[in-house]
């Protein structure tokens, strides 16, 4: 990360002290303890604030208009999945014109310090603990997928599943990082968001893979069977999981022999 | 790299000579290259020899067909050759392989290359190597710019890739959905009547200087692939209404109420195409955590998609780019040389049965037994 960046994002933040959390391709994340606008001395919480820096090679008009409207994109995703009651970060303010989103903290640190994303609790449980295939792990992962069939049932696609962007807490699982979301009813769209995740759980978790992936398709069968929604929902499973064998066989990539 | 590169080298000669003929677009390219036995490094790098082209060029406002195209290969390959090896200094038989394009391009021009290659094969009594076009852009970018690791934006006529090396593949992590960033490019400058020469691109980047408003346009990056057909048409229907003649709607600047051109046009498109483009590496680049970009391909010879991605890699730790002048961007013989010649060193050597070229071949396809890293 370059200096130019948390330089700028200072400049924009001004009197917020915060930390550094990652930076990804397109955004930058911090955390901090500062509520945006409540003044509050015994507020004890934080928060995420997922930055968007100006890309200089972009043409400016281009590099506004896409930080707006991704900024945008990402909030309405985020406030429709409130609405949906699906676990999620809650944004506590938007400034989509410099592409800063305020959130709500989700998560704690684990024993080793890193943020309790799954992939750093399965990490740790591996590692640390040498107990990956306990009954707790089952049920987390049983969660995961019942939360991911939730977000499925309300024709939500996440577009970017792995097991960096799910957050651990004493709630339960929460999705985060909505930048490549869309929304779409079509179980191809549904079993390549699967997939997506098959292949990143399988290349982060290797040793494992086959039996979380197998955990995390029970708990998605179980949000579609749980009767919550219309009685449709155990037929869209089905077509969802045949659909996902046939991405299976053809990878994201088809080949093109022939 | 421990790969042990000389295991076939013919005893008493301490080096090799390849021949590679190109042929899988509008350019007929030969190569002729030389390398010494040993690791290729800093200090013993391939040596070329001769590197000599010839570009069908198609009148303006036309694309080229590939009936004319293999036409124009068949006319000009036995010429290029006896060039190519008056230049190089070697006979035929100095030779230790001919390698030729396998695939992806077109397929008539494709085939009348690789006759000319299976006929020098039984002329001189020389193995053939086929190799996959795409994998010879991006061994001579790494061979001329000496880039250790780095992710490989591919883009050109028929081709737009984000390449990074696993596994000794050549992974794909981002490509077009429709069209090549080239094509929409050149079909571009035929809605246009720009030149084809030297080349469309080549054209438009002279006209997008010159450009001062820049036209929204859509913009669509999909992850890690992007599409641009949309984008076409929407600038074409654009440029249909700058040349009516009927007087119709024509486009002006937001801001200051001037009439766009031509230039404008050409600057807009260049620019939304070119953003996406350096987006799409970004991505791949945070993705398998590298620094390196190299840039091959036709497109890549563009100065305004280098300096952008230069721009990209300096907000990167440690960043760099790499790219080559058009000599080895745009289609030549001697990437097919080179990269045939580091198949050959492995002993991957393509039986005369198995020469039938495919306009379909993709890069993870090669099995990259010449890098183990």
């Amino acid at each position: 990360m370059t200096d130019r960046l948390v330089d700028e994002a200072k400049l924009l933040l001004r009197n917020v002290s915060f930390q550094i959390v990652s930076q990804g391709a397109e955004a930058l994340v911090f955390k901090t303890n500062i509520h945006p606008y409540f003044n509050d001395d015994q507020d004890e919480s934080s928060y995420i604030i997922k930055y968007r820096p100006r890309k200089p090679y972009r043409h400016p008009k281009i590099d506004k208009s896409i930080t707006k409207s991704r900024t945008i994109g990402e909030v309405k995703f985020m406030f429709k999945l409130a609405k949906a009651g699906i676990r999620a970060p809650r944004v506590v303010s938007t400034d989509y014109f410099n592409g800063i989103i305020w959130m709500e903290h989700i998560g704690y640190s684990l024993p080793d310090g890193k943020e309790s994303t799954l992939k750093n609790w399965l990490w740790y449980l591996e590692k640390v603990r040498g107990e990956s295939l306990s009954e707790e792990v089952q049920r987390i992962c049983v969660e995961v997928g019942y939360l991911i069939g939730d977000l499925h049932l309300n024709d939500m696609i996440h577009g970017d599943l792995t097991s960096s962007n799910i957050m651990l807490d004493k709630k339960g699982p929460a999705l985060i990082d909505f930048g490549l979301s869309s929304y779409s009813a079509l179980p191809e769209d549904k079993a390549v968001d699967l997939y997506v995740l098959e292949r990143a759980m399988n290349s982060t978790h290797a040793d494992y893979a086959s039996e979380y992936n197998s955990w995390l398709l029970k708990g998605y069968e179980k949000a579609h069977s749980d009767g919550h929604y219309s009685k449709q929902a155990n037929k869209s499973f089905v077509e969802i999981i045949k659909r996902l064998e046939d991405v299976r066989l053809r990878g994201r990539k088809r080949s093109m022999i022939g | 790299m421990t790969v042990d590169l000389d295991k076939y080298a013919k005893p008493g000669k301490s080096y090799y000579i390849a021949l590679g003929l190109e042929g899988s677009a509008n350019k007929l390219g030969v190569g002729i290259i030389k390398h010494k036995l040993g690791q290729l490094s800093d200090s013993n790098r391939a040596e070329v020899l001769a590197n000599i082209r010839d570009t069908y060029v198609s009148p303006p406002g036309e694309g080229f067909l590939p009936r004319d195209t293999a036409r124009h290969h068949r006319n000009w390959v036995v010429r290029l050759i006896k060039k190519a090896l008056s230049v190089a200094g070697v006979k035929g038989t100095d030779l230790d392989c001919i390698c030729f394009t396998q695939g992806p391009g077109m397929g008539a021009p494709l085939q009348s290359v690789v006759i000319a290659a299976r006929t020098l094969s039984q002329l001189w009594n020389l193995p053939l190597v086929g190799v996959n076009h795409c994998v010879g852009h991006i061994e001579m970018g790494r061979e001329i710019t000496r880039s250790e690791n780095p992710v490989v934006l591919y883009v050109s006529g028929g081709n737009t890739q984000v390449i990074a090396y696993s596994k000794q593949r050549y992974r794909i992590f981002g490509e077009t959905l429709d069209i090549a960033v080239g094509n929409c490019l050149d079909r571009f400058a035929r809605t246009l009547r720009i030149p084809n020469d030297p080349a469309p691109g080549y054209n438009i980047e002279q006209m997008a200087k010159k450009g001062k408003h820049y036209v929204p346009l859509p913009y669509t990056v999909k992850g890690m692939d992007l599409s641009m057909s949309g984008i076409l048409a929407n600038i074409e229907s654009l440029a249909a209404d700058m040349f009516s003649s009927k007087g119709g709607k024509k486009a002006v600047d937001e801001e200051t109420g001037e009439l766009i051109t031509p230039e404008d046009l050409c600057f807009s498109l260049q620019e939304t195409l070119f953003s996406m483009l350096v987006e799409i590496t970004e991505r791949a680049l945070a993705h398998v955590q590298s620094n390196q970009v190299l840039i091959v391909g036709g497109v890549g010879s563009n100065e305004r998609l280098q300096e952008m991605m230069g721009l990209m890699v300096r907000d990167r730790k440690n960043g760099s780019v790499y790219s080559t002048d058009e000599r080895f961007c745009i289609d030549n013989g001697i990437m097919i040389a080179h990269a045939g010649l580091l198949g050959y060193r492995m002993g991957q050597i393509t039986p005369l049965d198995n020469t039938v070229c495919t306009q379909r071949f993709r890069t993870d396809e090669v099995f990259v037994e010449w890098r183990d890293d």
